[in-house]
């Protein structure tokens, strides 16, 4: 016990009087005798490279089983939300789809297609609810969104004949549609007759 | 697994964007994501927080949602949350922690250890189930900000991979599902460990798995994701110097100017000049001289100052130490000292005669 700390308690044996102002006493005596944390001379460049070749010897991960195989932080995420969208633009308002979600765009509306400078982003409601007359959607399944369905020849003519932007949208919210992915032909296999 | 839709929830109402969402700043985007395809789809009628059935099957590969917030003005995306869904999937909390108690990034200093604490729930054990049920990849990466740098823009996937270990389900397995790990000291390359500017970052990440759809009998590749990740800033011990009193020097009548020469103050610092009587002794408390430089930033700082006028915090002549001191969370430390003696008392040396007519 410190020789304030005893100080302390025969003051309270003496009267309880007085408690409060020795629990006050107590406190700031406390505050005086607590010094400030140890100094010492910033580290070198000798010290912490000797710490870094001991911790490498005995870190905390020096005994666990070492996982196999590539970096999985590398395999490419895409790129950010912009990298990965279309914007569409009109009279002051913009939103973004995901990219190969706007399948036809006429030649007419190109510059729609793109984020106009001072543009106020919305999100695809909004936006389309505000668009209607140049923007139509096309509801796509997840088959046909995964490229292993054809949206099928007459909505692909539709599409290339329509005056509007395209958007395929899945329960009405823009999607990504890949391209259709051609089923591997079994090589025919071919027989040879030889002549006897 | 079944390909039906998956309930899913976002609590927008927690997040930074979606509470400038209502001030019209910022518009909120949730990107789902299917794997292996990527195909992606983007959730329509968000409401600030509640859930959403997911409108795409989630099958066996998983899916990724993505909360992203877009400045209206600027389209700046920031991208706030990510989760991995899938069929088998261990949750994985993974919290850094310090001496500094900062908790907006996770920071410590050059020659300071930190703390990774792991928990990893829903991992398998039986003997059929798949390895990706079994075990998670925990991986340490550390990047240097180079020279001067401060990490503002970064490209993350620069970053080198240190290791990569598994955090198992075995009850033999080394690395228990809920552990802290003490680093005793930072990874991050460069040739002056003292001087070291960066970043670690633990992620753990899902195996890479073949799965097969019950349904279709259809084989999923799924890419191993990332289940958590946190990274902690490193940056330089400080240096300093005392500059226009060399050691045993004597000083006369008046002190001299001291330019003191700060660099890599630890944010959050207070660094200030003492006295005191005698040779330098490591842990001395002295009478400040009033010039300190308090940091508040979230970035090591520079600073040079000139000391001039401060004869009152000498009480007497002799054999004094100047010391220059930080504090910072790690305690204090001392960044250049000198020791001098002092002879301020003017002496007058002459003689009184009178003339007696």
């Amino acid at each position: 016990m410190k020789p304030a700390e005893i100080q302390l308690l025969e003051a309270m044996k003496i009267s309880t009087m007085f408690l409060p102002l020795c629990w006050i006493a107590a406190l700031m005596m406390t505050a005086s005798l607590s010094a400030e944390p140890a100094m010492r001379d910033v580290a070198t460049h000798d010290q912490l490279s000797e710490r870094l070749r001991v911790a490498n010897n005995k870190g905390p991960l020096v005994d666990l089983k070492p996982a196999q195989g590539p970096d999985p932080t590398k395999a490419s995420t895409g790129g950010d939300l912009i990298s990965r969208s279309d914007f569409l633009s009109y009279v002051g308002r913009a939103t973004l789809v995901p990219k190969r979600a706007i399948l036809h765009i006429p030649a007419n509306m190109a510059d729609r297609i793109k984020l106009q400078p001072g543009s106020k982003i919305q999100n695809w409601a909004d936006f389309y609810a505000m668009n209607r007359s140049w923007i139509t959607t096309v509801e796509v399944s997840r088959a046909q969104a995964e490229g292993k369905e054809s949206l099928g020849e007459d909505l692909l003519k539709r599409i290339q004949k329509s005056t509007n932007v395209i958007v395929a949208t899945h329960s009405a919210g823009p999607i990504s549609v890949l391209p259709l992915k051609v089923p591997v032909q079994a090589p025919v296999a071919t027989t040879t007759t030889s002549k006897p | 697994m079944k390909t039906t839709g998956l309930l899913f929830s976002i609590l927008l109402a927690i997040t930074p964007g979606a509470q400038a969402q209502t001030n019209g700043g910022y518009t909120n985007f949730i990107r789902q994501i299917q794997l292996p395809s990527g195909v992606e789809k983007d959730m329509t009628n968000l409401e600030a927080a509640g859930t959403q059935d997911s409108a795409l099957a989630i099958n066996p590969g998983g899916a990724r949602f993505e909360l992203h917030s877009v400045n209206t003005v600027t389209a700046t995306p920031y991208l706030l949350v990510s989760q991995y869904v899938a069929s088998y999937v261990p949750t994985v909390d993974l919290v850094i922690t310090s001496e500094d108690p900062y908790d907006i990034v996770p920071r410590t200093r050059a020659d300071r250890p930190f703390y990774v604490k792991t928990s990893v729930t829903g991992l398998l054990s039986g003997a059929t189930d798949p390895e990706a049920a079994k075990k998670v990849n925990f991986l340490r990466h550390v990047q240097s900000y180079g020279e001067g740098g401060t990490g503002v823009g970064i490209d993350t996937t620069q970053a080198t991979l240190l290791s990569q270990s598994y955090i198992e389900s075995s009850a033999v397995a080394p690395l228990p599902t809920v552990a802290t790990m003490t680093f005793a000291i930072n990874a991050v390359p460069g040739a002056d460990r003292a001087k070291i500017r960066g970043e670690e970052r633990f992620s753990v990440f899902s195996l890479a798995d073949e799965r097969i759809e019950e349904e279709s009998g259809q084989k999923y590749s799924a890419p191993a994701a990332q289940l958590a990740s946190q990274r902690i800033q490193i940056w330089p011990v400080a240096d300093g110097a005392l500059t226009g009193i060399t050691a045993g020097q004597l000083i006369r009548f008046k002190m001299p100017p001291v330019t003191v020469t700060l660099n890599d103050l630890y944010p959050d610092s207070h660094t200030y000049v003492q006295v005191y009587k005698g040779p330098a002794q490591l842990g001395m408390t002295g009478k400040k001289i009033p010039e300190s430089r308090i940091i508040m930033d979230s970035t090591p700082q520079d600073e040079v100052f000139t000391l001039t006028n401060y004869d009152s915090v000498f009480g007497e002549d002799g054999e004094w130490t100047m010391e220059l001191v930080t504090k910072t969370p790690f305690g204090l430390d001392r960044l250049a000292h000198v020791t001098f003696n002092l002879d301020l008392t003017l002496q007058m040396n002459g003689s009184v005669t009178t003339i007696d007519n």
